[in-house]
């Protein structure tokens, strides 16, 4: 589903992603775990065509996509939910879902249908559809925004750290959103720091620190190694 | 009374075409943060299609507003293609810079081929209304209703239709916007092409009142930065409004102080009003 080879990304002369080999498979949930500013957050830009890379390949479904637009990227099935959500905040719960099946413009039915689905998953998005997203609490905005990323009909959903600043009991819902949408036919990219839940619902994953990636494994041998409990579980 | 009331729909009249010319440079403003100050040449060569296929060509008021309104979108549009969005990275001077060229080039260009005489384009009706002891010559009266009615129809553009609502998305959030999938060029393609057309209809719309020529875009524009700076720069609600106050400024102060001063009130009110409410009357962007 997703390929990067050597994928290197830089801000002026800091380097922030570093020779990054990283393979998907269609329907697997991968966690990608790492500390702040250890090169998530650019890895997500830079599959989403946000960030040009400096080197290296980009392929997504046998396709080089390798400094594609976003637009272009969204339209072949690689959405991106955001880190800090990136919501339209004084636009209505509906028009921000509505606007992330943009690409899908065309076909408005298919569009109403994609959105009873979301709103079936987060009932209390219809409750509030008229309000302004940005008047939502927290939990509900990025209820809003992974559901306006679903409205883009996802093959690949790449979520950027969907539980932070949120309270425990919505993080395990969140959680629990994820393995549903996973389960249902869609590949997902997680970066998180909670590292013990999403490893729970994930498949494999990888660690990134300082722009490369060191670890790479199944849920098992993550959860077994040693390093990794150090560093991302505290136990 | 009846003095004021005329002033006060004079006032209206001047506010309407004030507020057309200050939303297209707003809503540039607001999303793409291009100061265009070539928006006035636009004008102006709006004023020039409409005066060259009605005065010339010999066609309807009406067509040739249509095409000021097409031709002007179109070069607003190309503006935005050849100049601004190869300066996208420059630092913001270069946007200014650039801009203040393209006035030039193009007043340059109508003046070669028209001169620098005054032109009168005729106003599809000269029929003046009477009532209540005011009047209000036909022209007047569509300039009201056809500045309102643009108004109007591009809020509901805004508003109600997913292509209007990408141009609000991406003044919300631009990475929100990119992450959906809207086309960043597309928008800036639109919002120039709407700003093109509003400027050519005020144009085509006032210059029966006021004559044709190369320098009319000049105060117009300078007004409409006032207008814009008034209302918040961005704000759509702030353009309308900031256009109404300045028109009324001008008509009741032209009236009632002296004609010689009305361009200088609408810049007195800006010292006045910035002096107390330094980030202009509705200063949260387009919304």
């Amino acid at each position: 589903m997703l390929k990067l080879e050597r994928v290197d990304a830089c801000y002026g002369s800091f380097k922030a992603l570093d020779a990054i080999d990283m393979t998907i498979e269609a329907g697997e949930l991968v966690v990608l775990l790492g500390a702040n500013g250890a090169g998530k957050t650019t890895l997500f830009n830079t599959v989403s065509g946000l960030h040009r890379p400096s080197a290296g390949r980009i392929n997504v479904a046998g396709r080089d996509v390798t400094g594609a637009k976003p637009s272009a990227l969204v339209a072949s099935g690689v959405v991106q939910c955001p880190e800090g959500r990136k919501l339209f905040p004084d636009m209505s719960v509906m028009k921000n879902l509505w606007l992330g099946g943009y690409v899908h413009r065309g076909d408005k039915r298919a569009m109403q249908k994609t959105l009873d689905d979301i709103l079936a998953m987060f009932p209390i998005l219809a409750e509030k559809k008229n309000e302004a997203a940005g008047s939502l609490s927290g939990g509900q905005q990025q209820m809003v925004a992974i559901g306006r990323a679903l409205m883009g009909r996802p093959k690949l959903l790449l979520l950027d750290e969907p539980s932070l600043g949120l309270a425990p009991l919505i993080v395990k819902q969140v959680f629990e959103t994820v393995a549903e949408i996973n389960a249902a036919g869609t590949t997902v990219l997680l970066a998180e720091q909670n590292a013990y839940a999403a490893l729970k619902i994930a498949s494999r994953a990888y660690v990134i620190e300082n722009g490369r990636l060191t670890i790479e494994g199944d849920r098992e041998s993550m959860l077994g190694n040693e390093a990794v409990r150090k560093a991302y579980i505290g136990a | 009374m009846e003095a004021l009331l005329q002033q006060l729909l004079n006032g209206l009249t001047l506010g309407s075409i004030y507020g057309l010319v200050a939303l297209g440079l707003t809503l540039v403003y607001g999303i793409l943060h291009v100061p265009n100050f070539a928006h006035g040449a636009l004008y102006m060569v709006g004023a020039y299609v409409a005066y060259y296929v009605a005065g010339e060509l010999g066609a309807s008021y009406w067509l040739a507003m249509i095409a000021a309104a097409v031709i002007v979108a179109g070069l607003a549009v190309a503006c935005e293609r050849l100049v601004f969005h190869p300066l996208r990275n420059a630092p913001p001077i270069h946007d200014k810079i650039a801009a203040i060229g393209l006035l030039l080039f193009f007043e340059a260009v109508v003046q070669m081929y028209w001169g620098a005489d005054f032109r009168r384009l005729e106003a599809p009706s000269n029929t003046i209304f009477h009532f209540a002891g005011l009047t209000l010559p036909a022209q007047r009266m569509l300039i009201i209703v056809a500045a309102f009615s643009l108004m109007g129809g591009l809020h509901l553009y805004l508003k109600k239709t997913l292509a209007g609502s990408t141009i609000i998305a991406m003044a919300q959030n631009r990475e929100g916007a990119f992450l959906v999938g809207i086309n960043a060029n597309r928008v800036a393609m639109m919002t120039f092409a709407i700003s093109g057309a509003l400027a050519a209809v005020a144009s085509t719309l006032f210059a029966p009142i006021n004559l044709v020529y190369p320098a009319m875009g000049h105060l117009v524009l300078l007004k409409a930065f006032v207008i814009i700076i008034l209302g918040g720069m961005g704000s759509i609600p702030g353009a309308i409004v900031g256009g109404l106050i300045i028109g009324f400024a001008e008509a009741l102060g032209g009236f009632y102080i002296s004609g010689d001063y009305k361009d200088v009130i609408a810049f007195a009110l800006l010292v006045a009003i910035l002096s107390i409410k330094p980030t202009g009357l509705f200063s949260q962007g387009v919304r």
